[in-house]
C-alpha cells in the first residue's frame, strides 16, 4: 500500500478544495485509510503539494486517417522536433501532429491520464483503433461520427421511425467500439459531395431534403434515449464564418432541451461588426451556455504558432484552404460515410482575425460561470498543439499574464476585445473541475477524475508554483492506475492504456437492413466493418472498459 | 471470425467476399477469386529455415540473423510486405539497431508522397466511387492489376439510383481489359511519360489561357477542349491513376499536374483522385510508420530520433551507395517479389514458396497473413482496414513472431 502524505487536494467531485489529506493507493485505486495498524509498504509526502485526479482530455484529435493525413503531410514540422528512443520510450516525433508515442508520453507528462479522440470515422474504426493502441501511457476513448453518413440520412429522408434510428446510433456504437457519438457540420459534408459549399441548419440536403436541424434533433434524441452518458457531440455549421453565432445559438435551441455538447465553440462565436466585418460574439454566446443548462461546449482555443487543422468539415476545409500554411491542403470523401479536411494553419497574434480568435476563446472561458460545463481544450491541434495547455492555463489563472500577452496581439484585434475589462481569475478548484471532474461526468466515468474512494489511481502531483505555466508543465508525480509512471514530468515508467466504450442496448435486427445495404452499395461487407471486442487489444490497447447504458424512454 | 467471408490480403482492393474451403490443409477458394488470389491463396504449410543455403531449424536462422544484425552499422528493412503486427515489429527492431525502412514499392508510393507533401490533394475511396461517380478517368492504367476493380468499384447500381458512367482511358494500353461491364466511351492514345503535359494543358485551358501548338503531347487541341467540357460536366468524376504504372523519371511531377487539375475543377464540379496502390502491404507500412515515426517510410532510425529523407532513403539508392551493411527482405504475400541483387547480408522473411537463384544468408519461411495466420491490413484508400483470417493454419511464424525471435536474440547477444 501507498500512502500519499499530506497534500492540499483539489477534488471538486467530492467538494474537496485545497483541503489536507493523505491518500491510499492498493491494487491501482485509491482506498480508505487502512487504520494504525496496516502496513504501508511505500510513502511519499507532499507536504505543500497540489493533488488532483489525472486530467482527462475530451476533445483532443490524436489517433484516425486524419491525423495520419496531418502527420504524413507535415515532415517540415516535425524535422523541428525529433524524438530519440530512449530505450524506455520510442522514438518519434512531436510538435503539431506529434507521433503515436510521443503524443501519449507528453500528455502523461502534463499529468493527462485519459484522452477522447472526438472524430472516429465507423468506416476507419479499426484503423482509429489500431492508432491508438500505439498511443502509450493514457486511456483512451474515441467518438462515432454520424450524420453526414448515407445510411442514416437515408433513414431520416424516408421519414423512419425515431427507434430504428436508435438502433442504428447503438450499433454504431457498438460496432465502432466508440464512447459517444459525434455530428460534424450536420448533413455538410454529405452535401458537399453533391457539390454544395453551405448548409444551414435549416436549409435542404441537396439530395436527402433533410436540414441539418433534423439531424440535430434525431441524433440528440437517440444518444439520450440509449442512455450515453456523454451529449451528442456537436461540430456546428458554418464553421469559421463570420457571423456564425446565430447559427450556434440556433443549434443550441435546436436540441430543444435535450442535453447538448457543442465543441470547439470559439470557431462558432463570430460576429460582422466593425470595418472588418468579424467581430467576437463570445458574451451573447457565453450567455447562451450560463441560460441553458442542457448546453455543455469546450472551448477550442487559438494559440499563436504553427499547427494544423484536422477536421471531417469537408466543405468547411475546403473553403478553408486559401488560409493553407504552409500552401498544401488535403480533402478527402470518405466511404458514404463522411470525409476529411487537412489545412496547416500558422496563427500569427499581429494577424487582426487570429487574434480577436485568441481573444474570443479566452472570453469564452471567462463568461462561461460554471466550470462544470466549459472544458479546457484547443482542439487539438486545430487550435494549438494540446502541449500548450499549460500556457493557456496560466493564461485563465493570472490576469496579469494575460493582459500583458494582450498588449502583444493586433492592436485592433485587441481593441475589439472586451478581454481586458474581465477580470476573473480561474483557481485551482475551478481548473480541476473543468480538467478532472466535468469531463468524467460528462463521460460517464465514474471511477476517474475524482479522488475518492474506489477511483482509479490516475493522480498528480503538482509543486504550488506562482508561474502556473511551469507548475502545470512537469507535475511533480503523475500515477496511472497507481503506477508511478512520471517524475518530475519526464516518463519513467511506460504502461499502457485501456480503451472506454459504451456498450448500449439496441436491437439487432438493424443488422439486417444494414447487411442488404452494405451487400448491394459498399465494398465491405458489413460483418467486416464491425470492431469485435477481442480486436481492441490485438489493435493495442491494454483492455476494454466497458460502460453500460441506462436506456431512457423517448 | 465467425462469418464465412475472407479477406483477400494479395492486392489493394482487399476483396472481403471470398469463400474458401479447407482442402488437404490447403486453403482453396470457392468463390469470388480472381486468378491472382486463386494462384496465392495455395502456399506450402511447411518450409526448412536456411543458413548459407543449408536447411537448419529457425532457433539457428533466428541467431545467425542476430547475429548479421549485431554486426551492421546500418541495416535496411525492406520489402516490408506484410500485415499490420509484422509492420510493428519491423519498426520495432529498425529502431532497436538503428536500421531504415523502406517498402518494395516504395518507388511507386514516393510518386504519391511527393506531390502530396508538396501541395495536398483530393481524394475519395472505393465505396463513394462506386455509388457516385459518373465520370472515371483512367490515366495511364487498365487497372489490370487489381483485377476485380471493375466488379467491385464501378457496378452499376448505386444508392442514388443507377449511374450511366462514362469512362474516359488516357494511354497506351488500350482497349481495356475484356470482361468488364462497361465499355471506354473515350480512348485517348498517349504516352504514359507524356500524361503530365496533357494534364496541365487542361488546368492552363480551364484557367482560360490559350495554348499556342495544334496538339498537346499528340492530342489535337480541339480534343482537349472537348475532354474539359466532358470532366465539367460531370456530377462527381473520379482520375485513377496507379502509380506503379507511371514508371518514368520524375512521374510525381505527372501525379501532381493531375492532383492540380483535380483541385481547380473542385472551384465549381465535384472531382476526386484514387491513387490506386496498397499491393504487398504498402498501405499499412506507410500507415504504421507514419503514426509511429511521423513519416511514410524512408526513415531512418538514427541518435537524435527519426530522419525522414524521401529521395536518399530508396533502396536500391541505398544499396547502391553502401549506405547500409545488410538488407532485411520481408517478403509475406508474393513469392516472386525476391530481395533485389545486392553484396550486402540479406536475411530474407519469406512464404514458405520463396524461390532463389541465389539463396540469401538467412532464409526464414513466414506464414502469410490472412491465409495461415491472422491479422489487420488496410486497404489502398488507407481509409478501411479489415481483420485478415487464417483458413489455413501453418507451423510457421509470422512475420511479427520470427522479428521479436530475432530481437531477442540480439538482446542475449548484447547482454
Amino acid at each position: 500500500m501507498l500512502r500519499l502524505k499530506g497534500g492540499r487536494l483539489y477534488d471538486p467531485a467530492h467538494g474537496i478544495d485545497g483541503q489536507v489529506r493523505d491518500l491510499y493507493v492498493e491494487d491501482g485505486r485509491i482506498v480508505a485509510d487502512p487504520g494504525p495498524d496496516a502496513v504501508i509498504h511505500q510513502e511519499i509526502d507532499l507536504t505543500n503539494r497540489v493533488v488532483m485526479a489525472g486530467a482527462i482530455d475530451l476533445h483532443t484529435h490524436i489517433g484516425g486517417g486524419k491525423v495520419n493525413i496531418a502527420r504524413a503531410l507535415l515532415p517540415e514540422d516535425h524535422r523541428f522536433d525529433p524524438v530519440p528512443a530512449t530505450g524506455l520510450m520510442h522514438a518519434g516525433c512531436g510538435h503539431a501532429a506529434p507521433s503515436t508515442w510521443t503524443t501519449g508520453y507528453r500528455y502523461a507528462e502534463m499529468g493527462y491520464t485519459a484522452c477522447f479522440e472526438p472524430a472516429m470515422l465507423p468506416s476507419n474504426a479499426r484503423h482509429a483503433h489500431l492508432e491508438m493502441g500505439d498511443i502509450p501511457m493514457v486511456d483512451k476513448g474515441a467518438y462515432a461520427m454520424l450524420g453526414s453518413d448515407d445510411f442514416f440520412l437515408r433513414l431520416l429522408a424516408t421519414g423512419a421511425d425515431q427507434r430504428l434510428v436508435n438502433d442504428y446510433v447503438g450499433w454504431t456504437l457498438d460496432s465502432s467500439q466508440a464512447m459517444a457519438i459525434k455530428v460534424v457540420n450536420p448533413g455538410g459534408i454529405s452535401a458537399f459531395k453533391f457539390n454544395a459549399r453551405n448548409l444551414n441548419l435549416d436549409e435542404a440536403h441537396p439530395y436527402y431534403s433533410v436540414t441539418p436541424r433534423q439531424v440535430i434533433q434525431s441524433l440528440a434524441r437517440a444518444v439520450h434515449d440509449l442512455g450515453v452518458a456523454h451529449p451528442l457531440h456537436v461540430h456546428a455549421s458554418n464553421l469559421g464564418i463570420p457571423g456564425n453565432a446565430d447559427t450556434t445559438l440556433a443549434t443550441m435551441a435546436a436540441a430543444e432541451g435535450l442535453p447538448i455538447h457543442i465543441t470547439h465553440i470559439q470557431f462558432h462565436s463570430y460576429g460582422m461588426e466593425g470595418e472588418r466585418k468579424f467581430s467576437s460574439e463570445a458574451e451573447r454566446i457565453a450567455d447562451a451556455i450560463n441560460r441553458m443548462s442542457n448546453v455543455s461546449a469546450d472551448v477550442g482555443q487559438v494559440l499563436f504558432g504553427q499547427t494544423v487543422t484536422v477536421s471531417g468539415d469537408t466543405m468547411s476545409q475546403h473553403r478553408n484552404r486559401r488560409h493553407a500554411s504552409p500552401d498544401k491542403w488535403v480533402s478527402m470523401d470518405i466511404e458514404c460515410d463522411a470525409g476529411c479536411g487537412v489545412v496547416p494553419f500558422k496563427y500569427r497574434d499581429k494577424n487582426f482575425v487570429n487574434a480577436l480568435q485568441w481573444a474570443i476563446g479566452l472570453e469564452l472561458f471567462l463568461r462561461v460561470t460554471d466550470p462544470w460545463r466549459i472544458f479546457l481544450t484547443t482542439d487539438h491541434p486545430n487550435g494549438a498543439p494540446f502541449t500548450s495547455y499549460p500556457h493557456l492555463i496560466r493564461l485563465l489563472m493570472d490576469r496579469n499574464f494575460r493582459n500583458s500577452k494582450l498588449d502583444e496581439i493586433n492592436p485592433e484585434a485587441a481593441a475589439h476585445s472586451q478581454l481586458r475589462q474581465l477580470a476573473r481569475e480561474y483557481d485551482l478548484y475551478e481548473i480541476a473541475i473543468m480538467t478532472r471532474a466535468a469531463p468524467a461526468r460528462s463521460l460517464g466515468l465514474s471511477d476517474r477524475g475524482h479522488l475518492g474512494i474506489g477511483a482509479a489511481a490516475d493522480i498528480v502531483v503538482y509543486r504550488d508554483d506562482t508561474d502556473r505555466e511551469v507548475m502545470f508543465a512537469k507535475p511533480e508525480y503523475v500515477f496511472k492506475d497507481g503506477r508511478l509512471i512520471v517524475r518530475n514530468g519526464r516518463v519513467v515508467e511506460v504502461v499502457n492504456g485501456a480503451v472506454h466504450v459504451v456498450k448500449p442496448e439496441y436491437d439487432k435486427g438493424i443488422e439486417k437492413p444494414l447487411k442488404d445495404y452494405f451487400d448491394r452499395y459498399m465494398t465491405v461487407k458489413m460483418e467486416h466493418i464491425k470492431v469485435s471486442d477481442d480486436e481492441i487489444c490485438g489493435c493495442g490497447a491494454s483492455k476494454i472498459i466497458p460502460h453500460k447504458c441506462s436506456v431512457r424512454s423517448s | 471470425m465467425s462469418d464465412t467471408f475472407v479477406c483477400c490480403p494479395f492486392c489493394g482492393l482487399l476483396c472481403d467476399d471470398l469463400t474458401i474451403a479447407l482442402n488437404d490443409g490447403q486453403a482453396q477458394i470457392e468463390s469470388a477469386g480472381c486468378a491472382r488470389a486463386v494462384k496465392l491463396f495455395v502456399v506450402p504449410r511447411q518450409r526448412q529455415a536456411l543458413v548459407a543455403g543449408q536447411a537448419v531449424d529457425l532457433a539457428a536462422a533466428y541467431r545467425a540473423a542476430a547475429t548479421i544484425l549485431a554486426r551492421s552499422q546500418h541495416p535496411l528493412m525492406g520489402g516490408l510486405a506484410c500485415d499490420v503486427t509484422g509492420h510493428r515489429a519491423a519498426l520495432a527492431l529498425a529502431e532497436k539497431v538503428g536500421g531504415v525502412v523502406d517498402h518494395m514499392n516504395g518507388q511507386a508510393q514516393f510518386r504519391n508522397w511527393l506531390p502530396f507533401q508538396d501541395g495536398g490533394w483530393m481524394t475519395t475511396t472505393l465505396s463513394e466511387m462506386r455509388n457516385r461517380a459518373d465520370l472515371i478517368v483512367l490515366a495511364g492504367t487498365d487497372t489490370s492489376r487489381f483485377p476485380r476493380f471493375f466488379e467491385r468499384c464501378l457496378t452499376p447500381e448505386s444508392q442514388f439510383g443507377d449511374l450511366h458512367r462514362q469512362i474516359i482511358a488516357l494511354g497506351t494500353n488500350l482497349p481495356l481489359t475484356p470482361g468488364r461491364p462497361t465499355d471506354t466511351d473515350l480512348a485517348i492514345p498517349i504516352r504514359n511519360e507524356r500524361l503530365g503535359e496533357l494534364f496541365a494543358a487542361l488546368r492552363a485551358r480551364l484557367a482560360g489561357h490559350r495554348l499556342d501548338a495544334p496538339d498537346i503531347a499528340g492530342v489535337p487541341l480541339a480534343q482537349i477542349d472537348a475532354l474539359l467540357v466532358a470532366l465539367h460536366a460531370a456530377r462527381y468524376g473520379v482520375l485513377v491513376w496507379n502509380a506503379a504504372e507511371l514508371d518514368f523519371p520524375n512521374a510525381d511531377l505527372t501525379i501532381q499536374a493531375m492532383v492540380n487539375l483535380i483541385k481547380d475543377l473542385n472551384r465549381t464540379t465535384r472531382w476526386s483522385g484514387l491513387p490506386l496502390g496498397g499491393n504487398d502491404g504498402d498501405t499499412s507500412a506507410a500507415q504504421v510508420c507514419t503514426w509511429q515515426a511521423g513519416y511514410p517510410l524512408r526513415t531512418a532510425f538514427e541518435a537524435s530520433g527519426p530522419h525522414y529523407e524521401p529521395m536518399l532513403y530508396a533502396t536500391d539508392a541505398l544499396l547502391e551507395s553502401g549506405d547500409v551493411d545488410a538488407l532485411v527482405w520481408i517478403s509475406a504475400f508474393d513469392p516472386e517479389r525476391t530481395p533485389p541483387t545486392t553484396n550486402c547480408p540479406t536475411i530474407v522473411l519469406g512464404r514458405a514458396d520463396m524461390t532463389f537463384t541465389r539463396p540469401p544468408d538467412v532464409f526464414i519461411p513466414v506464414a502469410v497473413p490472412g491465409v495461415q495466420h491472422t491479422g489487420f491490413l488496410h486497404r489502398m484508400d488507407a481509409v478501411v482496414a479489415l481483420p485478415l483470417s487464417a483458413a489455413a493454419p501453418a507451423d510457421l511464424p509470422s512475420v511479427a513472431q520470427a522479428l521479436v525471435a530475432i530481437q531477442q536474440k540480439l538482446n542475449h547477444a548484447a547482454a
